[in-house]
């Protein structure tokens, strides 16, 4: 990182101003510098493109030709780049009966759906939990831990008891529901509440401010931090989430995308010309995601920080 | 829901508004109503916690809690799927006694995986320690490489996860393409080379299961105070002595919640080959779902031993440390 620096300085004959203050920060950086922190830089960055190989593989993946699809041992780097991945998917989409855009139109509005009814389950509990005083909040929170340990599989059919017996199947509601009690939401706006000092909330009541007004007037605007995390947290289940279109929808036009690429797939995975569309659509599904957590990312970590612990 | 509009502060205080308070005739008078009022208000005061718990607890108790309790009662049940709907007869610990006594795969599956998770927890917690070590140093562009590090977090949960290892990206081609496997084979030995290959294959898996464990370690390094370090400097202490004697035994506590999340994590994994057991145990008809349900409850005890141990050992080193100063 170091040796790149000077060299930057030597040979840049017409740098524009900004590189070169940036070139001679580090320069400057470089003198106070010691070998320590030089290694120690060489290290991470190692391990950092270490971790984002699995990304930029699929990235190329996704722009292999057949033939390099193939190959084995299998490459990293596309040699040849073609866009055909991408053709052959919208093709073999156009040739389905329900179209295309339906299964985009159900997935948005189950994400938004449920996106604003998460938020809205788990600051309210986050905000009474952390603030209030009531019967069973032990209990509550103890509930909360034990159910992140429960894999979600194994109630698959007791849920779709339930689901059906609300007489919601073939609703987006089947969608929407199984996200609400999320136990990791609840927590982290839980942990995160608890930061908020009790004197503001205090004063607030003492000038005559309800219960609803600290909620939307002070509570909200102090944890957007942690409204981001939850976020893209539900954003990612529910937007991958196959449970809704495989168990609890049996008309197709109430089925969402995620459901859609992997029924592609599904039925492509033995077929030699089935791997193109799968590697196109693995890119499609994970850009939604990446493009969430570079908006959010930096108010992620510090809710994490913040909030995960202590 | 205004409340709290008239009547706040100090519950049975002074602060009754005009009107409603008797007149003060007899003390015991007021006291009562003191005492009635100081009720009221504390049940207004628990109602609202009722009302903003409301939306989640009924979303809990429909879709989390009876489902978890169904499965609990389907598993000392023979579940029968027939024309009429599901069918149950009453067969008590049987499902739980054949799952050892009869099943042949599952106890080995249970066992391997608990080697291999025994394997991967300390690992994951030393890797994401030594990492956050570094990360706590200060260099420039630190926030992007914590990003980096932070990344995996978003990826590598449920069907992203899937998805790549579906698409090769969880192996390491490298691993393949520099025949490393003869390499470590010839110069380490069999007995070594099994475990340290089973390691390097799931180097992907280590690496991608640290994010969190890493972000917790910084916070937790953030909770010293930098003046015991300048203390102990001017005392004479290496940077190494000032390691053991301050940095780990602090991160006791945080190295306890990492191990607690780890094993979390690992254990809802994706891929976890008991899950698919217990999955494909699901729709047999031989074994059906009240069998599958056995299953999942074992292992979940399982699991909530393991943590019980881990919480117990953090407890002690923690009380011990205590008793130390």
């Amino acid at each position: 990182m170091g040796n790149t620096a000077t060299e930057r300085i030597n040979t840049s004959t017409e740098p524009l101003p900004n590189s070169k203050r940036m070139a001679s920060r580090l320069w400057r950086w470089r003198k106070h510098a010691s070998w320590f922190q030089v290694t120690l830089i060489v290290f991470l960055t190692a391990i950092g493109l270490f971790m984002l190989l699995p990304i930029i593989f699929l990235f190329n993946n996704a722009f292999k030709p057949l033939n390099e699809l193939f190959l084995f041992p299998p490459t990293i780097w596309v040699k040849e780049p073609t866009m055909r991945n991408f053709e052959r998917l919208f093709l073999h989409s156009a040739a389905g009966v329900v179209p295309f855009t339906r299964y985009l139109f159900n997935s948005v509005i189950v994400v938004a759906l449920t996106l604003f009814s998460v938020i809205m389950a788990s600051t309210m509990a986050g905000y009474v939990l952390a603030k209030h005083r009531f019967h069973f909040k032990t209990l509550i929170m103890s509930l909360i831990m034990l159910s992140l340990m429960f894999a979600p599989e194994t109630v698959s059919i007791p849920r779709y008891i339930m689901v059906s017996g609300l007489g919601m199947t073939n609703t987006y509601f089947a969608h929407v529901l199984p996200f609400i009690a999320s136990p990791v939401a609840v927590f982290l706006m839980k942990q995160f509440i608890d930061q908020v000092p009790d004197a503001l909330i205090e004063a607030a009541k003492l000038d005559g401010a309800g219960d609803m007004y600290i909620f939307t007037r002070i509570i909200i605007p102090l944890i957007a931090p942690a409204v981001a995390t939850i976020s893209i947290i539900t954003f990612q289940a529910v937007y991958l989430d196959m449970e809704g279109s495989t168990l609890y929808t049996q008309k197709e036009t109430m089925k969402t995308l995620a459901y859609y690429v992997s029924s592609l797939t599904a039925n492509l995975q033995n077929s030699v010309a089935g791997q193109s569309i799968a590697a196109a659509c693995a890119l499609l599904m994970f850009i939604p995601n990446l493009i969430m957590f570079l908006l959010f990312q930096r108010k992620m970590i510090q809710t994490m920080l913040h909030s995960g612990v202590k | 829901m205004n409340t709290d509009s008239g009547h706040i502060v100090e519950p049975g205080g002074s602060m009754h508004p005009a009107g409603t308070l008797p007149a003060g005739d007899s003390n015991g008078m007021d006291d009562k109503q003191r005492r009635r009022r100081y009720r009221m208000y504390r049940w207004r005061d628990y109602g609202v916690g009722y009302l903003f718990m409301l939306p989640w607890i009924i979303g809990f108790a429909v879709l989390v809690a009876f489902p978890v309790g169904w499965s609990l009662f389907n598993s000392f049940n023979k579940v029968r799927i027939t024309p009429e709907g599901f069918k149950f007869d009453w067969v008590g610990l049987d499902n739980y006694k054949r799952a050892f006594v009869e099943d042949n795969v599952y106890s080995i599956q249970l066992i391997t995986y608990f080697q291999e998770m025994l394997l991967m927890i300390p690992l994951i917690l030393i890797f994401s320690f030594f990492v956050s070590l570094l990360l706590n140093q200060k260099f420039p562009g630190r926030t992007v490489v914590r990003a980096v590090f932070f990344l995996p977090v978003i990826f590598a949960t449920g069907q992203v996860l899937t998805e790549l290892f579906v698409q090769g990206a969880g192996k390491l081609p490298f691993i393949e393409q520099y025949n490393l496997e003869g390499l470590v084979r010839e110069n380490v030995g069999p007995r070594i080379a099994e475990p340290v290959l089973a390691v390097l294959s799931k180097a992907v898996i280590i690496l991608w299961y640290s994010g969190v464990q890493i972000l917790i370690f910084i916070a937790g390094f953030q909770t010293i105070p930098k003046t015991i370090y300048e203390a102990v400097r001017i005392d004479g202490a290496t940077p190494w002595e000032s390691f053991w004697k301050i940095t780990l035994p602090a991160m006791v506590p945080f190295i306890g919640l990492n191990a607690v999340f780890t094993i979390v994590d690992l254990f809802t994994f994706p891929f976890n080959p008991v899950m698919d057991h217990v999955r494909a145990n699901m729709f047999k008809p031989a074994t059906g779902y009240g069998y599958a349900s056995a299953l999942a409850w074992i292992y979940f005890a399982i699991i909530i031993a393991l943590l019980a141990v881990v919480l117990w050992i953090t407890y002690r080193a923690a009380k011990g440390r205590r008793a130390m100063q």
